[in-house]
């Protein structure tokens, strides 16, 4: 196979070939550091290349797989990961420039899962400051592979461009209230947040902690199987993760959705915040899970339309707290979203977060009790497609406090639910839609068998925008 | 409730020990009003006897 192609391959496609030693883990590696040289000053997607380490990793791979000793499917598959997971050795910023120069002595345990799967670490990707906000960056903006005048997605923004770009195999993001699936759902990508529990979240820069989690971005859902498969699993560094065996999650694909419960949430779909050509986008993506055997039944999520505020207030006041010292030192150091934000979370009345946190519960309740019908809820991931790149606004009404009030993820975050974005089509300016798919606690493998049914029935995931080529 | 002031907002930030000034204030005020107001009209039924419990807690 020619040098040039591989990065073009699914993480899972270039599994198979180095299992079967027909791509060496070197000469994959080669391959992504090349692309990354020649053409990521266009996407902004990484902050550190860690080449020489990339290739070391890789040599040790080449050499096990040589010797008969396949790890399994990450094994020797180069990988990039968000700078919000601390790495030995590697500077971990956190996308901010209070940690611009600060280099761990050990890696999260999401990297040293990936380092023992076997996976090369290409790097650390950009995001937005401390991936407590959607679109604020402390280094360039990562730009949209299938439109380099607009934005990513964020706050794993770094990921979601080196994956739709092909400048990694497959890459973690972070998500707290989206930003595993915001950037997925913009780059044409497949986005899982994990249910919260099942991935540790030890090195983890923390949000909010009771919604914290690390999963993948990736090219295709068996991508994404195998990635979250890779970094899953119990901890005792994070007691608060499950000790449950992890599934072989790819053992859950080819097996079609025949007779699965779909409910579609009619709050989020007929929203006005969805713009008309996204919400065709996803109508017809639900039609195909229906031809495809699911029953599918509209639904009415009445709490799913303030999951906005509730995470709003959780995602002011828990930053603000985690981040106590720096806001009374060095609060000029913060860029300006992430100003605001943490002033305004250092100040709000305890009473409001207090019920932000009832109000939580509801949803939740409401969210699992739906659950209890359906196999999954499904949703457009975002009402509208990326916007163009633009400085931080200022704040200067209350009607233009947020940047997001047409990402429609949180209502996961907060039920403590699996979600995923898969790619489903385009909008009228030919910017990607993904559509959502949400389950109970622990269905990863319902969420990744929906998802594989539907890229089997469709050529979405194939796309390979222009600027990439 | 009826927003906060900029005053206020100095007040509430003296308590945790930050002194906001322009061109934060403006913003933070906004900010936080929207917010306030956001969550003052959100009263489904069911609120006064649930626990804010923030987390499913994953299975042994």
């Amino acid at each position: 196979m020619d040098k040039s192609e591989i990065p073009f391959l699914s993480a899972s496609a270039l599994s198979g070939l180095i299992a079967s030693r027909e791509v060496s883990p070197v000469e994959a590696t080669e391959a992504y550091l090349d692309r990354i040289d020649s053409l990521d000053f266009k996407f902004n997607a990484y902050l550190t290349v860690t080449r020489d380490m990339a290739l070391a990793a890789a040599q040790e791979a080449e050499r096990e797989i040589a010797a008969g000793n396949h790890r399994g499917p990450m094994h020797g598959v180069p990988v990039a990961v968000k700078d919000q997971f601390l790495s030995a050795g590697v500077r971990s910023t956190g996308g901010s420039r209070i940690l611009g120069d600060y280099v761990p002595d050990e890696d999260a345990t999401v990297i040293a899962n990936l380092k023992q799967a076997g996976a090369v670490l290409l790097g650390k990707t950009n995001l937005t400051e401390f991936a407590i906000t959607g679109f604020s960056h402390r280094y360039s903006t990562p730009r949209n592979p299938w439109d380099l005048n607009t934005y990513a997605g964020g706050s794993s923004s770094g990921s979601g461009a080196a994956t739709g770009a092909s400048l990694c195999a497959t890459s973690l993001g972070e998500d707290t209230g989206g930003s595993i699936r915001f950037p997925a759902t913009w780059c044409g990508l497949v986005g899982l947040r994990p249910t919260w529990g099942l991935v540790s979240r030890y090195g983890v820069m923390r949000g909010v902690w009771s919604m914290d989690t690390v999963g993948p971005i990736s090219r295709t859902v068996e991508d994404a199987a195998i990635t979250l498969g890779a970094i899953a699993g119990y901890d005792p560094k994070d007691p608060h993760t499950s000790a449950s065996p992890v599934p072989d999650y790819r053992a859950a694909l080819g097996q079609g959705i025949e007779g699965l419960r779909i409910g579609v949430v009619t709050e989020q779909m007929e929203s006005d915040l969805v713009d008309a050509d996204v919400r065709t986008v996803v109508e017809r993506a639900i039609t195909v899970l229906g031809e495809l055997g699911a029953s599918v039944d509209e639904i009415s999520l009445p709490l799913s339309t303030v999951a906005g505020p509730v995470t709003g207030a959780l995602l002011a006041v828990e930053p603000a707290g985690n981040h106590s010292n720096w806001v009374h030192e060095r609060i000029d150091d913060y860029g300006h979203d992430d100003r605001i934000l943490l002033l305004t979370g250092s100040v709000i009345p305890a009473n409001y977060y207090h019920k932000a946190q009832k109000i939580r519960e509801l949803i939740r309740r409401q969210v699992l009790d739906a659950l209890s019908g359906y196999d999954a809820l499904v949703f457009p991931t975002a009402g509208r497609g990326a916007q163009p790149v633009e400085d931080d606004p200022p704040v200067t009404s209350k009607e233009t406090t947020s940047r997001l009030p047409f990402l429609f993820t949180r209502l996961f975050n907060l039920a403590s639910c699996p979600a995923m974005s898969v790619p489903c089509g385009f909008d009228d300016r030919g910017m990607p839609v993904g559509l959502q798919i949400g389950g109970k606690p622990f269905s990863e493998e319902t969420l990744f068998r929906i998802g594989n049914a539907y890229e089997r029935a469709t050529d979405w995931h194939t796309r390979r925008p222009a600027a990439v080529a | 409730m009826a927003d906060l002031s900029k005053e206020d907002i100095q007040a509430l930030g003296r308590a945790v020990g930050l002194d906001i000034q322009e061109p934060e204030l403006t913003e933070v005020m906004y900010s936080l009003n929207a917010l306030l107001e956001s969550l003052d009209a959100i009263n489904p039924p069911g609120l006064d006897e649930v626990e804010p419990l923030p987390i499913i807690l994953p299975p042994a």
